[in-house]
């Protein structure tokens, strides 16, 4: 239960739901539930214990728990171990570890964020 | 013009009377000196800063205790002074906030004159510059001994709904929290409790095991809670308590409001004498 809460300027406690637009111009740090939507321009942390099922837009993502839902992330995405992620995800760069488990597509270079590439039918990586 | 407003309500008299001869002095030695008007019966902290405000005074100082500048506030109706506050008791909550340790660190802090804009918050009808609390926190933590904490952090819990921003409902199950704008202890993260931001800080304590209670009571007795792993903290510039109804909502120590609630901030509202020592 031992984290570092001091680079986060949002935390959402295991204990707390949250229904409706967690907006944030800081870091997030997620450990309870989320329905609804994620944004932030800097970075999310999902936990372990955490179960999202909200639409995410972050600068990075970091995720440990559950997610259902769409992530949209400019920088750095990072599947750990126990993440679980059901939804479509567009990043620059994806690291998926070992265990996780990724249902969706996604999108890398920003080709997910551009509508028109997309309809084009670019090639898109698939797991 | 200083406009020294000076409240003995709380204060016993022979301790005011001795408080308000060294006041004096150093007001004189520092060379502040100005109008002082005693808190009566018959005029009320309200009128006297209606009084200040129709003799043309820019410096209203509140002399007394945190209630003596809790009521100044609400009664301050969006004038513009610039504010100070000199404690005639020993530990008030806003002597440290402002970084002051005595009568005499006041006055010279006044003299000094060193203004800083704060943000205002607002409970219902009554501003406060410091921090509203709910359920267990640092208040009560403070007076509890060992047994009772322990037997409180690890049992008692709230389960609370919130709205914030207008923007999400939050559901929790907690020991209690803070809504703080500034406290009485400075922060290792310079942007929790910082009364210059705009933002207010809701802090949510969840429910501690017995060894997390003997670890961190000193953190929720300072009010520090972030330093709990689990805490939510949350900056936001308005938290709604919508449920449990009739929830008290404290600060320090006295019952401001019950749920349903609304606490907001008006970003860097007054003009306020601070000390070097200031926990922001």
């Amino acid at each position: 239960m031992a984290q570092d809460n001091s680079a986060a300027e949002t935390v959402v406690g295991p204990s707390v739901k949250i229904q409706g637009d967690l907006n944030s111009e800081g870091n997030i740090r997620i450990e309870g539930s989320v329905l609804g939507k994620v944004n932030t321009t800097q970075s999310v942390h999902i936990g372990e214990a955490a179960v999202i099922q909200a639409d995410m837009q972050a600068g990075n993502a970091i995720i440990a728990g559950q997610v259902q839902g769409n992530i949209k992330v400019s920088g750095n995405l990072i599947l750990q171990a126990t993440a679980r992620v059901n939804g479509d995800v567009a990043c620059a760069v994806l690291r998926v570890e070992d265990g996780a488990l990724f249902s969706g597509k996604c999108n890398m270079k920003g080709a997910a964020l551009d509508k028109k590439s997309a309809s084009a039918g670019e090639p898109e990586q698939e797991k | 013009m200083y406009f020294y407003i000076l409240d003995g309500t709380k204060i016993s008299p022979a301790q005011f009377e001795k408080a308000q001869v060294t006041l004096q002095g150093l007001l004189a030695q520092f060379r502040i000196s100005g109008e002082m008007v005693r808190v009566t019966s018959i005029r009320g902290i309200p009128e006297l800063v209606e009084l200040a405000a129709e003799r043309g005074v820019k410096t209203l100082i509140a002399c007394g205790t945190d209630d003596t500048f809790n009521i100044m506030l609400a009664y301050l109706a969006g004038r513009d002074f610039a504010l100070g506050f000199i404690p005639l008791i020993d530990d008030t909550v806003l002597a440290k906030i402002l970084g002051i340790s005595s009568i005499e660190s006041a006055v010279k802090t006044v003299a000094a004159r060193r203004l800083e804009k704060m943000d205002l918050a607002v409970i219902g009808d009554n501003y406060f510059i410091s921090q509203v609390e709910f359920g267990i926190a640092s208040t009560k933590v403070k007076n509890m001994g060992w047994f009772s904490s322990m037997s409180s952090l690890t049992k008692d819990y709230y389960n609370l709904k919130l709205r914030i921003d207008n923007s999400y409902t939050m559901d929790i199950t907690c020991l209690g929290g803070t809504v703080t704008n500034s406290r009485t202890t400075s922060s290792s993260n310079s942007s929790i409790a910082n009364p210059t931001d705009g933002f207010l800080d809701l802090m949510v304590l969840e429910r501690l095991t017995r060894m997390d209670v003997l670890k961190y009571k000193p953190d929720i007795a300072k009010g520090v809670m972030e330093n709990i792993p689990g805490t939510s903290v949350i900056k936001c510039r308005q938290v709604e308590f919508l449920e449990p109804r009739g929830f008290p909502l404290n600060i320090a120590g006295r019952t401001f409001a019950k749920v349903p609630a609304v606490v907001s901030i008006i970003p860097r509202q007054l003009r306020m004498i601070v000390g070097k020592g200031r926990t922001f």
